[in-house]
């Protein structure tokens, strides 16, 4: 090399961005609806030693909310904008499958089983369709909350069925306090919240085994006979109620018992945060001698990156990261007693027991997995799976049902047999 | 300036404005457009392709009851917000015309409502309003006015109603300035003469202020009502349309229709009729105000 070349090229060097001469790291885009800031910082810290641990790859997060994701995501990938990475819950993946654009994760899900070991309820929820579409990441699970010392002081136990309920919810609704705080909104809460008191009624499926909806059922206008019984013990503001009210209402002790997923962080940062008064149990059944269950939400990450790009591969690095129990721990503390492990070497890991939250309400913790054991979601039931729940879901159906009873005075077996025309609607 | 002079002039004032016009009229024709031809199509998923069915849509959207429903609602909330809102207003800027101390602060102070954030308007009602927590239950119930918490939001009088009163809350001060400024044309000599014609503060107000105040509130209930109409956020941040669908007036069930119903043709069909109602009221009252302003 002359020396003018090597003065050139050296000149060069200096002047061309350092992209230009070594490889470009791959970008990846991660949207998420987890938008609380301690969730965001969370994540950006786990994001942080992922690019930190791979220079040849650079993961930025996006936090979305629930309620425009539906109708942001399908936008965004059709303008060609769309993420690499998508946080989902099971009624969510249908939509972005029928649009084209997801491809099957069943290899990439099967490899992930061999090293952590899936829940397997967790993987069914995404399994249909000759396909996996989505990794599970964690699941939550809605248990009654409630403060032991209230309970006692009323002279009330912890009920375990639906008559124990109501009496308790009765004798606690006293002295500026409601016994039970139940939503009547047209919002997925209330879907849950009813979904929670349909299968433990025994009114888990929607579906028959040939896809015909089978909603209308005397098992199901029973648990909403029942819900409506409930209302006169909740605050009458319930029907424009979401998560946040209800956590609010127990916090500041409105609510002497309240359905959630978990209420560990707003109780411990805004009401007593004692953790020895503190109490989670399951879902009271409609008969004694039932096993108690509970509505589930397997959350996962779909990857829309096309196959066998580098941004696909880039994507399987970071989730794969994500579920090592070393990191997995963190990941799922983000929201310490809300994010509960689909992996059997994640419920062991030491990273989500040692957390300080965690430790401090582990007999909780404890609870809520146990509680988990028997979780369900409608139209996901039984390995059964019927995408048209997914425009069901959206339009919050079993929430409008009980709208049509709680606000519109129509007896439950009525609006139940009105739901199930609506459905079959929407499922057109 | 000659004909021919005064004809070159106009055709360059027109070309010199061409480009400003045809971009203009592309912003706001493209949109319209957009949305008339998806509403001839099937779509269902924003992003996703439809076939074309013609008028269908129409024929589906005129025969569902949920969309008169929600036009009788929009309907109700746009006459139920101009009058609240009128009245506020009207309230307000007569008390601010006064010369009294500390006008001018009031003046500044009173477009604070308006200044504020959608999301923190609908934050405070909805804390104020709660029964966990807010401040208006324990006031109601400690003075007798209620025997329990009301719940605000919980029946579908009670939601419409709160809604048209928070809207007409954060809404009013526009208004009222806009009156302010039409109260402070009208010449102080009329109202003097008035009085020592030995008027008295109604008559002045019925034979002096309202007739020339007219014109302005004219104005503003076209603007007001297309303002109204068209208030999507803090409906849906609040009440989501519910409870029941009493509060889902047609911008709410536009967005429902489109991303939790994925019928975004049908959403795009609604959204084409409630513009041509729209473009008529317009078109009307303005030509209505011009008339009026013609005779005066």
């Amino acid at each position: 090399m002359t020396p003018r070349l090597s003065r050139l090229i050296a000149a060069a060097a200096m002047v061309l961005p350092a992209p230009v001469l070594a490889q470009e790291a791959v970008e990846v885009t991660l949207w998420h609806m987890e938008q609380p800031p301690h969730r965001v910082a969370r994540i950006q810290e786990l994001i942080d030693e992922f690019n930190a641990a791979n220079p040849d790859v650079v993961v930025r997060q996006e936090p979305q909310n629930w309620g425009e994701i539906y109708a942001k995501a399908p936008a965004a990938i059709a303008a060609g904008a769309g993420p690499d990475m998508l946080f989902a819950i099971p009624d969510f993946t249908p939509i972005l499958k029928d649009l084209g654009a997801l491809t099957s994760v069943e290899d990439f899900v099967s490899e992930l089983d061999a090293r952590h070991d899936f829940v397997d309820s967790a993987v069914e929820a995404y399994s249909y369709d000759g396909g996996v579409w989505a990794v599970p990441l964690y699941n939550m699970t809605m248990h009654l909350w409630y403060r032991p010392s209230v309970l006692e002081e009323a002279g009330v136990a912890v009920p375990t069925t639906w008559e124990e309920w109501r009496a308790a919810a009765e004798a606690l609704t006293a002295d500026g306090q409601f016994g039970m705080g139940l939503p009547a909104n047209r919002h997925l809460y209330t879907d849950q919240t009813v979904y929670s008191v349909m299968l433990n009624g025994g009114a888990a499926e929607i579906y028959e085994e040939d896809g015909s909806l089978r909603f209308d059922n005397p098992e199901t206008v029973a648990a909403y006979e029942f819900y409506q019984s409930m209302m006169p013990f909740s605050p009458p503001d319930a029907p424009s109620w979401t998560w946040g009210e209800a956590e609010a209402c127990f916090a500041s002790r409105s609510c002497a018992m309240i359905l959630q997923f978990t209420v560990i962080s707003t109780y411990e940062t805004q009401a007593e945060g004692d953790p020895a008064d503190l109490g989670v149990a399951p879902i009271p059944v409609r008969e004694a001698g039932q096993e108690p269950g509970t509505i589930a939400y397997a959350n996962a990450v779909m990857l829309l990156s096309p196959e066998d790009s580098p941004e696909r591969e880039a994507s399987e690095r970071f989730i794969a990261f994500l579920l090592e129990p070393e990191n997995y721990g963190r990941f799922l503390n983000m929201e310490p007693g809300l994010f509960m492990p689909v992996t059997a070497d994640g419920a062991e890991a030491e990273s989500f027991w040692s957390d300080p939250v965690v430790q401090e309400y582990r007999s909780q913790i404890e609870q809520v997995i146990a509680n988990s054991e028997n979780g369900k979601l409608f139209g996901f039931t039984s390995g059964r799976v019927f995408p048209a729940i997914a425009a069901i879901s959206a339009q919050n159906v079993l929430a409008e049902t009980l709208q049509d009873v709680v606000v519109n005075g129509r007896p439950p077996a009525e609006a139940v047999a009105r739901g199930q025309a609506r459905m079959e609607e929407l499922s057109q | 300036m000659t004909g021919a002079a005064s004809g070159r002039q106009g055709r360059l004032a027109a070309l010199l404005a061409a480009p400003a016009l045809l971009l203009l009229g592309a912003v706001l024709a493209w949109p319209l457009l957009s949305a008339v031809l998806l509403s001839l199509q099937d779509v269902r998923i924003v992003g996703s392709q439809g076939a074309f069915v013609g008028s269908a849509n129409y024929e589906k959207v005129l025969a569902d009851p949920a969309f008169w429903r929600a036009a009788r609602l929009s309907l109700g909330w746009v006459l139920a917000n101009a009058v609240l809102q009128t009245a506020l207003a009207l309230a307000a800027a007569l008390i601010l015309h006064q010369g009294f101390p500390g006008v001018r602060v009031a003046r500044t102070w009173i477009v604070l409502t308006w200044i504020v954030p959608t999301v923190v308007v609908v934050m405070i009602w909805r804390w104020l309003l709660s029964t966990s927590g807010g401040m208006i239950n324990p006031l109601l119930v400690s003075t007798g006015l209620a025997e329990r918490p009301v719940g605000f939001f919980a029946t579908p009088e009670a939601a419409f109603m709160s809604l048209v009163f928070i809207n007409s809350w954060r809404w009013f001060p526009f208004i009222a300035l806009m009156i302010l400024a039409g109260l402070t044309r009208i010449p102080a000599d009329l109202h003097e003469a008035a009085r020592v014609d030995g008027a008295g503060p109604w008559q002045r107000f019925a034979r002096i202020t309202w007739p020339l105040l007219a014109p302005t509130l004219a104005v503003l209930l076209v603007i007001g009502t297309l303002l109204s109409f068209n208030v999507f956020d803090i409906i849906w941040l609040l009440t989501g349309g519910g409870p029941a669908g009493s509060t889902r007036t047609l911008p709410v069930l536009i967005y429902e229709t489109a991303f939790r119903g994925y019928r975004v043709s049908e959403a795009a069909t609604i959204a084409v009729l409630s513009t041509l109602v729209l473009m008529a009221f317009a078109v009307l009252a303005t030509r209505s105000l011009a008339l009026s302003g013609a005779d005066r």
